[in-house]
C-alpha cells in the first residue's frame, strides 16, 4: 500500500512575531540611565616633569669644578619664554629675541589686546628647525615663567602652542614638549 | 422606519495593523552600544562649581584619579579637605605654602607607610585642578611646595577642546 502524501508541503508557514516588548522596556530604561551617566566633559591633563627638590649642596668646591668640567661638555640652549603684560619673550641665558621694532617682547599683543599665539608658535618654529640636531641637551625643553598675576588660562593655552606643531604635510610633530616653569617675572 | 443593517459591511474583518519596530529596534540598540562604550566607572574626578571651572585646553591625555589639589578662587583643597579657606593669606613673600604642605606631607608619609606595607608603589603624582583665572603666582606657590612635598609628578587638569 502506498503512504499516505505528506501534509509537508501544504502546511502553513508559521506566521510569528517574535515579542520584543520585554527588549523595548529594558531599552528605555537602560539609555536614560546611561545617558545620566555619561561623561559630556572631556578632561585631559597635561604633564609637566619638574625633577625631585635638590637637598642643599653638600659638593665642596672640587665637586663644583667637575660640575663645570661636565657642564662645558653638553651644549644647553637654556630656551625660555616669559609672559608678561606687554606681550611674550623668547629668550635664553645669553641673548633675548628681540621684537620687530627692535624693541620690546619678542611677540607684542594683536591690536585687540590679546598675545599673539600664532606669532609666537611661527618663531618658535623657526628656532626649533635651527638647534634641531645641533647637539643641544635641551632641545626640547623649554621653561616657562611669567608675570605674578598672568592667568592660568593663558599659561595653559600658550604651553598649548609651545608642545607641538603642524608641518607642511600636515604631522603633528612635537615643538618643545617639555615644559618647564621658572620663577615669577619680577 | 430604520434602515436595514448592511449585509456587506456584517462580514467586513476588523482591519489588523501591527506597529514595526524594526528600525527602531536597530536606532535604540546603536544608542545603547555608543552609551555602554562611553560609560566610565571610574567616577567623578571634578565636581565642577562656579569656584572652580577648569581652563580649556587642546591637547592632553586622559586622566587618573590621583592626589588632587583643588586651587578655586578663594581657597585651596586636598582631595576636598579645605586646607586654605583664605588665598589672601597666602604671604607674599614665601614661596611654600604652610599648611599645604603640611597636608600634602600628611599624604605623603601615608603613601611611604603603603609603599612599605602593603607594596603600593609611591607614584609621586598629583592631580592640580585650578580655576582658570589662578594668578600664575599662586599655581607656582602650589607647584613649587608640591615638589618639595615629594609630589614632583604634577599634572595639570584641563577641560579638552573638540
Amino acid at each position: 500500500m502506498a503512504y499516505k502524501p505528506s501534509m509537508r508541503g501544504k502546511a502553513e508557514a508559521l506566521d510569528m512575531e517574535l515579542d520584543i516588548r520585554p527588549v523595548m522596556n529594558l531599552m528605555v530604561v537602560l539609555i536614560p540611565l546611561l545617558i545620566a551617566s555619561a561623561e559630556w566633559v572631556k578632561l585631559g591633563v597635561v604633564e609637566i616633569n619638574v625633577p625631585p627638590a635638590k637637598g642643599p649642596s653638600a659638593g665642596g668646591p672640587g665637586d663644583a669644578q667637575d660640575e663645570n668640567k661636565v657642564k662645558e661638555k653638553e651644549m644647553k640652549l637654556g630656551l625660555k619664554i616669559a609672559i608678561a603684560h606687554d606681550g611674550i619673550t623668547i629668550g635664553n641665558a645669553s641673548a633675548l629675541l628681540e621684537g620687530e621694532q627692535g624693541e620690546g617682547p619678542t611677540v607684542p599683543l594683536t591690536a585687540e589686546g590679546k598675545y599673539d599665539f600664532d606669532l609666537l608658535k611661527k618663531k618658535l618654529i623657526e628656532i626649533k628647525k635651527k638647534v634641531k640636531g645641533k647637539g643641544f641637551k635641551d632641545e626640547d625643553r623649554v621653561v616657562l615663567t611669567a608675570s605674578a598675576d598672568i592667568e592660568y588660562q593663558t599659561i595653559i593655552t600658550t604651553m598649548d602652542y609651545v608642545q607641538t606643531y603642524e608641518d607642511d604635510k600636515g604631522d603633528i610633530l612635537p615643538l618643545f614638549p617639555q615644559v618647564n616653569f621658572g620663577s615669577i617675572l619680577q | 422606519m430604520a434602515f436595514q443593517p448592511s449585509k456587506s459591511k456584517k462580514n467586513l474583518t476588523k482591519e489588523e495593523g501591527s506597529l514595526n519596530m524594526n528600525s527602531m529596534m536597530d536606532m535604540m540598540t546603536i544608542i545603547l552600544l555608543f552609551l555602554l562604550k562611553s560609560f566610565s566607572t571610574e567616577g567623578a574626578l571634578v565636581t565642577p562649581s562656579e569656584e572652580l571651572r577648569l581652563p580649556v585646553s587642546q591637547q592632553g591625555e586622559k586622566p587618573k584619579k590621583e592626589l588632587s589639589v583643588m586651587i578655586s578662587k578663594s581657597m585651596i583643597m586636598v582631595n576636598d579637605q579645605v586646607v586654605v579657606p583664605d588665598m589672601n593669606v597666602i604671604p607674599k613673600d614665601q614661596m611654600i605654602i604652610g599648611p599645604l604642605a603640611s597636608k600634602l606631607a600628611e599624604y605623603a608619609q601615608q603613601e611611604r607607610d603603603l609603599e612599605i606595607d602593603v607594596g603600593k608603589e609611591f607614584t609621586h603624582q598629583v592631580n592640580i585642578q585650578g580655576d582658570e583665572k589662578l594668578p600664575f603666582e599662586i599655581l607656582f606657590k602650589v607647584m613649587f611646595t608640591c615638589s618639595k612635598t615629594e609630589f614632583y609628578k604634577m599634572r595639570l587638569v584641563t577641560i579638552k577642546k573638540g
